[in-house]
């Protein structure tokens, strides 16, 4: 049954306060945003650029602007090329296992079982955590004497003399050239998980549950209905996931920071980390600002690629 | 021969009992309706037969052999949903295709042939490029079926296939179903909650109501020998209208409600003064609203009289009105269920 639509209409025009002004009341509500935006973002951001391209340090606060030779120095420099390569291979790496990982986690978490909240609210908890103090959790279970992973190693004889991974008694992760990245893009991982895992999940039960159904009846197997059906059907929002995922890596520098800093030599060195020890903790802020500017350009059309795609991706 | 038995199938969500104890036949061949308003049970009926649903009890017999555990893929039954749940990445050809791959056992080639065949018989071969967005609720209609259809399936599931298709299609998308349902002669399944289409498409009906069977007939058996007074008003428009006789309850159809002079020589009528409220002109019918001096003030009687028959009626006036003697149903006051004729006094004949 459908009923007809009842207009009503107010007799008497009452007197108009400022929330019937749609103009002010939305001016007013996005204010703060956009405070927010032009003082903590857009100022630095302005800042940052005008820092590139000028001869400034900490000694010497004059802009004088000396064009591109901030960039031209900067890729000259052996860390520097060292961090870009770090910084892409940082980035897919971790990318590729958390993507993968996520979509298994949120397989599993879509799935109903018992407990299943406590599961969910387990699994956000490195979200939820201080980025700085998870890593430091991970310094310590990274030390390379005190090291609990060690001692669970050498418990299952796994670590020590005679055993796959021995003759020493340390496997000293944040100090070996391969185990440090490998250490670094596993921590980056176990902290972007969550957040994917959350946004996969999201797409996979907003997934008709009639289309989930009809690969079941027309005979479709596990793989079969998650390769052909529920995959395909999420890629708009793995897409998205994937580009918060670049954005908070590139973009980051907690993790390596606290855990290596860059070390040993500059084998985990990233740009945002080397843009932070040579400007601030080096004092050429020029310098520092253009290796923090650098991947702007890249990033940005990565991101406008993505999005993009996203949308063509789009089926219903 | 039965290809599908349903013995004591019982389906609870907690405390909600969505079915309730289903024994069911459906022979080879036959197009079984369900039938019953929203909520009754009938979609989990259907999806426990899919095996889309575990039962909560009972169990299911395909072609004698208990499937109650299999899951929906070892049944080999196909199902065209309420949403058609076309996979809007695929085109056309790969949805058809879809179920075909999935039995993994057919060349490239084989598959192009059975699809483009079934895309043939179901006039959508011209569609088999494109994606389900671009298709019309019709077309996207023909390739569900053609989908269900392309694997050869022992059942066909159909659920409400009907109800996504705007009225004036829906008439022509009926009678398509049913000849194509005939010149196959698959066993059809077909949940509907529209007793237009149920009466109009099924060989029986199954009317549920509250997850319980009510009645299983053909269509004439369960609008004129309806078993209880559920079925009794939830069929036709309007359903029957029931009086409470004291003892037990009297029902007729609002069509067999007719003016005395209209009823024949010699019948054995039981006349009603029929106080007259609302005439309801609805052009080849007209619905007419009143009271019989029989019932409680605020019970509302329901005749319907084709617009034809040419005697002039009017609100707020009381008529003479009769029901024929084998017009009148009796139902039992606490069961709801249909009891042996019983005098009301006051017969007549009509001379």
């Amino acid at each position: 049954m459908r009923e007809a639509a009842v207009v009503t209409s107010r007799p008497n025009a009452q007197r108009l306060s400022i929330a019937d002004n749609e103009g002010i009341l939305g001016t007013l509500f996005l204010l703060p945003a956009i405070l927010y935006i032009v003082l903590l973002v857009g100022l630095p951001f302005v800042f940052a650029i005008a820092f590139s391209m000028a001869d400034v340090s900490v000694g010497n606060t004059q802009l004088n602007f000396i064009g591109l030779d901030n960039f031209v120095n900067i890729v000259k420099t052996n860390q520097f090329r060292r961090s870009l390569f770090n910084t892409f291979f940082f980035t897919i790496t971790s990318q590729i296992i958390m993507i993968i990982l996520a979509n298994i986690l949120a397989l599993v978490l879509s799935i109903d079982f018992r407990g299943k909240w406590i599961a969910r609210f387990l699994i956000m908890l490195p979200w939820a955590t201080p980025i700085s103090l998870g890593t430091i959790g991970w310094l310590w279970l990274l030390d390379s004497k005190f090291s609990p992973i060690d001692w669970v190693l050498r418990a299952v004889h796994l670590l020590g003399p005679g055993t796959l991974l021995g003759p020493g008694l340390h496997m000293n992760y944040l100090g070996r050239e391969e185990l440090a990245m490998a250490s670094v893009i596993a921590v980056q991982v176990w902290r972007m998980l969550p957040l994917t895992a959350v946004i996969l999940m999201a797409g996979l039960t907003s997934i008709d549950q009639d289309l989930i159904d009809q690969a079941e009846v027309d005979g479709a197997s596990f793989w079969r209905s998650l390769l052909q059906v529920k995959i395909p059907l999420i890629l708009p929002i793995m897409n998205v996931a994937l580009l918060f995922g670049i954005i908070y890596t590139v973009g980051d520098m907690t993790i390596v920071y606290v855990l290596t800093r860059g070390g040993p030599v500059y084998y985990t060195q990233i740009l945002p980390t080397w843009a932070f020890f040579k400007g601030i903790e080096g004092g050429a802020l020029g310098e520092g600002a253009a290796t923090a500017l650098f991947l702007f350009p890249i990033l940005l059309a990565v991101a406008i690629l993505m999005l993009r795609s996203s949308r063509r991706m789009e089926v219903t | 021969m039965a290809i599908i038995e349903l013995k004591g199938l019982k389906k609870h969500f907690h405390a909600v009992k969505a079915v309730d104890g289903v024994d069911l036949k459906i022979d080879e061949g036959e197009l079984l309706v369900i039938l019953g308003p929203s909520g009754c049970g009938k979609t989990t009926l259907m999806r426990m037969i899919a095996g889309l649903e575990k039962p909560t009890a009972g169990d299911i017999y395909i072609a004698g052999e208990r499937v109650t555990e299999l899951p929906p893929r070892q049944r080999k039954l196909a199902m065209v949903f309420q949403s058609y749940a076309l996979y809007p990445h695929m085109t056309v050809f790969n949805n058809i295709a879809f179920p075909l791959k999935a039995q993994g056992n057919l060349s490239k080639d084989e598959i192009r042939q059975k699809v483009e065949d079934a895309a043939t018989m179901l006039g959508v071969h011209r569609l088999l490029d494109r994606k389900p967005r671009q298709l019309s609720g019709g077309e996207r209609q023909r390739v569900a079926l053609c989908r269900a259809m392309v694997k050869e399936p022992r059942v066909l599931l159909l659920d409400e296939p009907l109800s996504n298709l705007d009225a004036k299609l829906r008439a022509t998308a009926r009678d398509e179903l049913q000849r194509f349902q005939r010149h196959l002669g698959i066993t059809t399944i077909f949940v509907t909650h529209d007793q237009i289409e149920a009466m109009g498409m099924g060989d029986r009906i199954v009317v549920m109501n509250a997850g319980k069977v009510r009645q299983v007939g053909t269509p004439k058996e369960v609008y004129h020998e309806s078993a209880d007074t559920f079925v009794a008003t939830f069929l036709g428009s309007p359903g029957m209208n029931l009086i409470d006789w004291g003892e037990f309850i009297v029902g007729f159809r609002p069509e067999q409600f007719i003016p005395k002079e209209v009823a024949g020589t010699g019948e054995a009528i039981q006349p009603f003064a029929f106080h007259i409220h609302r005439v309801e002109y609805l052009g080849a019918d007209q619905l007419l609203y009143g009271e019989i001096a029989e019932t409680a003030e605020d019970v509302i009687t329901v005749a319907r009289l084709p617009a034809a028959l040419d005697i002039p009626i009017t609100a707020d006036r009381t008529y003479e009105f009769c029901v024929l003697q084998q017009h009148l149903r009796f139902f039992d006051k606490d069961t709801g269920l249909r009891i042996a004729p019983r005098p009301l006094g006051k017969e007549q004949t009509y001379a």
